[in-house]
């Protein structure tokens, strides 16, 4: 809402100046967003909040000013005399639709000349960004700007059969408004029509049909209530907006209307020299019920924590135009003037008493209760794998949870249902609730690649949104991407699940992600029976110029499964016993199953059993391969000897295995 | 016999000439005086010499062996002596630059996060989470903002079907953890919010907040300002000053916006803070009676304060970030800085 500094000062009398203004205003919560010099006035840009309409209006504001600064309000002449010939003679006035008219209020004014309207008002209006039209136009304009109140004028001759219904528009009607656009209507939308069609699209615009012109010699002012959310909905569906349909759908003072019409006539008798039609219509569907609320000072002091004196309130709900009825007790007993449609509650008062009062002179508590607050266990895991893997000389990244639909983001790996699609997406490019954290650091790779980082190690903790029931199950996952080789990158996982206190043994079986992850280095990795995630070699078709490996887990088992109650477990009194063993096996035999074929046999004594070596080439036939290990033995209670026997001969009950070398 | 022990001496010392390492000198003390060698060899002459001459030829061969074992002393002291430059040349250089771990950095709206959690984790406040996805109930009317409403031009949203969108803001937070906990309810609740706003260096489809909840008996204004200005000291900084001004959200009331003094500028007016010598960072308000209500708590007897604060917009006002946008392209030049 822009109003001018001269302006304003017509209805309050301030000696501020304009920067003082907007701090004042800014502290009663009307923020000035911006101040402009316009010739020898200044223009504020006022933010209004949505639940304040009647500072869509510089004498609402002039009031604000008041009750903070103090200072009386003056308001504009609206005596409009009185006339011989009755308006009744010129127009019938019909409201179809009193529930979405509560209130229709029209009074006309004859032999008029539209001219340009007076310097003076031209110069206002340009100072509030209103183009200047012609004296009729901008009379309702004018008064619009001074009092929130929206108004329009019709060319009474041109009504056809002197009429004005204000009904619901019928199949096929349509209108062409005043800024030109024509529009198709539909019967849930509210019109104001004449004997023939409908002339206006109530609250939002009128029609061209009927507008002021030049050669208007008479006119119909309007002046209305119109229901908010009615004004909201059409105005949306029909894609037009206006000073008038803003005020509308925020709502007006119910009980002003008529006082807003008569200062526009008289402006008009003013400016035009025309003659005011006697009487006026003013139909209305119900009487206003004055809201009376009652104001505890015990609650006030509660909720604000700070005991205003009941005199200071009283003050202040004065200065605001409450009517205050009683003077006495812990209460106030106050009606709320009708301009005030955001105030029903004690609360609602409680608000404005501290608004005035000011925030800034409310004190500032410096001790609350004691609660003890703990982490939670989601807390501690994030926190101790963020840490672990920044140690090791990864980034976290954070990337966008709406995704295009490419097939790379198509990567589901937790569900066979599709991804979510937003409803009313802005663009294509983010049009998807993604599945997978994958594609976004494959994207966030390929994005430092190009900005001339070849080398990288990030991760995310993030969710996925996999279809369900009402709402999508939401899984938080951890995904790495990192410029190493597989059993790197699975090293870093093991290790990370350790830190977790996760010990149970995990299962890695082969799987297949085509575009993903290279085929035959991809693994779904299993943990009791449950899939704890993927992990895998990227796949040639993402064009890496690195090797690069990628794994997706699911953080919500590692949270359930992380355990980091520690125990002391006594140290070994006897040193253990190393033996290592190379093995030759067919290429397919696995490290899990040489290390499964040895911790069977429950050897006593038998800790460890640990890869060191794979080996290919001279010696070895062809389709096999030499694997290395070495095991660990350690008893409590003494030193051992020598304990492979049991272990070589279960061992060579695999597949093709020859003892090659023991030590 | 004597020439012999001459010839030897004169062989020695022919020998000296050629050698230039310790290595070569010592191998030369071996030859000569070792068990094996010539000055031994010599010794072993005595028994084939008539009686009367084997006294004073040992003597001249231990005699001789002095002699040989001081030229080789001096030499391996002369060749070692050399060698001493050459050491010099390849003096270890103690300012060269360290070999650095490479470690890397938390993202720096998860610092943020970090930050305000350990704050608000002093006053009590737990950490709680909620959907992302959400009713429309929890984004909308259980926070006072009913269907059709003017507000709810403030709150474009993104929609899944008909009653479920992405939540746009954390407060539906709030909602749900008063559904299931009776007061006193200390919470903040960090977590993705989206809005349909086309991206550009102030706005972003997607970004974080953090919700802050406290309801209990006898919770007022002044508390709401007294956490508020804690929070903000601790994160901003002591000499930072704070300001509430009246605002309107329809789940608080009464409701403020809170600024603080640029840090910037430090309050004269810069074009960070629009001239203005304030910068607004959160939006605060006593808990409306009708989000009480919506959760069957008794509005009489509890009262309490909520407050949003965006993440990315602290984040980008604490170090000077101005375009919202890398925080999401996650260059590691730009991860790295913090
Ligand atoms: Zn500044």
């Amino acid at each position: 809402m822009k109003i001018s500094y001269n302006w304003l000062k017509e209805y309050v009398y301030i000696c501020l100046s304009p920067q003082e203004l907007a701090d004042k205003l800014t502290n009663v919560g009307l923020v000035v967003a911006d101040i402009q010099p316009v010739e020898d006035d200044f223009c504020l840009d006022i933010e209004v909040t949505s639940n304040r309409p009647d500072c869509l209006g510089i004498i609402g504001i002039a009031r604000e000013i008041a009750a903070a600064e103090g200072g009386n309000l003056y308001f504009p002449e609206t005596n409009v005399g009185s006339a011989h010939v009755d308006i009744s003679e010129f127009i019938n006035v019909s409201v179809e639709e009193p529930i979405l008219c509560p209130r229709y209020t029209a009074r006309v004014v004859r032999h008029i000349t539209v001219t340009p309207s007076p310097e003076w008002m031209q110069k206002r209006l340009k100072c509030v960004g209103l183009r200047p039209v012609n004296n009729i136009v901008d009379i309702t304009n004018y008064v619009m700007v001074e009092t929130g109140q929206p108004l329009h004028a019709f060319d009474l001759d041109r009504l056809a059969e002197q009429k004005i219904i204000v009904r619901k528009a019928r199949i096929g009607e349509e209108i062409v408004a005043i800024n030109g656009a024509r529009r198709a209507l539909f019967p849930d939308m509210l019109v104001i029509a004449d004997g023939r069609r409908p002339v206006a699209i109530a609250g939002v615009m009128g029609g061209v049909e009927t507008e002021v012109s030049g050669s208007t010699r008479n006119i119909l002012l309007e002046c209305a209530q119109f229901e908010q959310r009615q004004v909201r909905r059409t105005s949306r569906a029909l894609g037009i907006t206006s000073d008038s349909s803003y005020r509308f759908e925020r709502g007006i003072d119910p009980e002003g209307i008529d006082r807003v019409s008569q200062r526009a006539v008289r402006l008009i008798k003013d400016c035009t020299g025309g003659e005011i039609a006697g009487g006026t219509v003013n139909i209305r569907s119900e009487r206003h019920e004055t809201k009376k609320i009652v104001l505890r000072m015990e609650r006030l002091h509660k909720v604000l924590g700070v005991e205003v004196k009941r005199d200071v309130a009283i003050d202040i709900l004065k200065k605001l135009q409450f009517n205050i009825l009683n003077d006495v007790d812990n209460f106030i007993d106050l009606e709320v003037p009708s301009f005030r449609g955001d105030i029903s509650r004690e609360i609602d008062l409680i608000e404005e008493v501290a608004r005035i009062y000011g925030y800034n002179n409310i004190p500032t508590k410096t001790s609350i209760n004691v609660r003890g607050s703990t982490k939670n266990k989601v807390e501690v895991v994030e926190d101790t794998i963020r840490q672990f893997l920044i140690g090791l000389g990864f980034y976290e990244v954070k990337t966008f949870s709406i995704v295009d639909t490419a097939p790379l983001q198509a990567v589901n790996l937790w569900s066979d249902k599709e991804g979510i699609d937003i409803a009313n997406p802005l663009r294509q490019e983010e049009s998807r609730l993604r599945t997978s954290l994958l594609p976004s650091l494959i994207n966030t790779k390929r994005y430092n690649m190009h900005h001339g980082t070849e080398q990288i190690k990030i991760f995310e903790i993030a969710k996925v949104y996999l279809a369900g029931a009402k709402l999508p199950h939401e899984k938080t996952c951890l995904s790495i991407l990192a410029d190493t080789d597989y059993l790197t990158l699975k090293g870093i996982v093991e290790s990370l699940l350790f830190n977790l206190g996760i010990f149970s043994k995990c299962e890695w079986i082969i799987f297949c992600e085509p575009g993903l992850l290279r085929n035959e280095r991809a693994a779904r990795v299993q943990m009791d029976g449950i899939t704890v995630g993927y992990f895998g070699e990227a796949s040639q078709e993402l064009r890496f110029k690195t090797v690069s490996c990628l794994t997706e887990l699911d953080m919500d088992f590692l949270v359930e499964k992380s355990n980091f109650v520690k125990k002391y477990h006594e140290l070994p009194q006897y040193p253990p016993v190393f033996r290592d063993l190379a093995i030759i096996v067919d290429e397919e035999v696995t490290w899990s199953s040489i290390e499964r074929c040895i911790t069977d046999t429950k050897t006593a004594f038998l800790k460890e059993v640990n890869f060191f070596d794979v080996y290919r080439g001279k010696q070895i036939p062809s389709g096999k391969k030499s694997i290395a290990l070495n095991l660990l033995f350690q008893a409590i209670d003494r030193t051992l000897k020598m304990k492979r026997s049991i272990v070589l001969s279960k061992l060579s009950s695999m597949p093709s295995t020859i003892p090659l070398a023991q030590n | 016999m004597t020439e012999k022990l001459e010839e030897v001496k004169s062989n020695l010392q022919d020998e000296t000439k050629t050698i230039t390492t310790r290595k070569d000198a010592e191998q030369l003390k071996i030859k000569y005086l070792g068990r094996k060698g010539i000055v031994n060899d010599l010794m072993k002459l005595i028994p084939a010499l008539p009686t009367e001459k084997r006294a004073a030829f040992g003597q001249r061969v231990n005699f001789l062996k002095i002699e040989i074992a001081d030229i080789i002393d001096e030499l391996i002291t002369k060749v070692s002596a050399e060698v001493i430059p050459k050491i010099k040349t390849e003096l270890f250089d103690i300012t060269l630059p360290g070999k650095r771990p490479f470690i890397g950095k938390k993202h720096p709206i998860t610092q943020t996060i970090d930050d305000i959690k350990e704050v608000f984790a002093r006053l009590g406040f737990d950490v709680v989470y909620g959907p992302e996805v959400e009713l429309e109930y929890y984004n909308f009317e259980a926070l006072n903002i009913p269907t059709d409403h003017p507000s709810r031009t403030d709150f474009d949203t993104f929609y899944i079907r008909d009653d479920v969108l992405l939540r746009s803001q954390t407060s539906t937070v709030q909602i749900r953890i008063m559904e299931k906990q009776k007061p006193p309810i200390r919470i903040i609740a960090p977590g993705r919010v989206y809005r349909p706003d086309t991206v550009d260096a102030r706005h972003s489809f997607m970004f974080h907040q953090v919700e802050g909840l406290f309801v209990d008996e006898g919770v007022s204004f002044a508390d709401l300002k007294g956490v508020l200005n804690q929070f903000i000291k601790t994160y901003f900084g002591q000499n930072i000053r704070m300001r509430l001004r009246p605002s309107f959200f329809p789940f608080t009331e009464p409701s403020a916006e809170v600024d603080i003094s640029c840090s910037i500028c430090g309050g004269r007016g810069c074009s960070v803070c629009s001239y203005s010598g304030w910068v607004e960072i959160l939006g605060a308000g006593m808990v409306d009676p009708n989000v009480f209500k919506a959760v069957h708590y008794d509005e009489e007897k509890y009262t309490g304060f909520a407050f949003g604060m965006g993440v990315e917009r602290i984040t980008m006002l604490k170090y000077g970030i101005c375009d919202i946008r890398l925080f999401y392209e996650n260059d590691i030049r730009f991860l790295s800085q913090f």
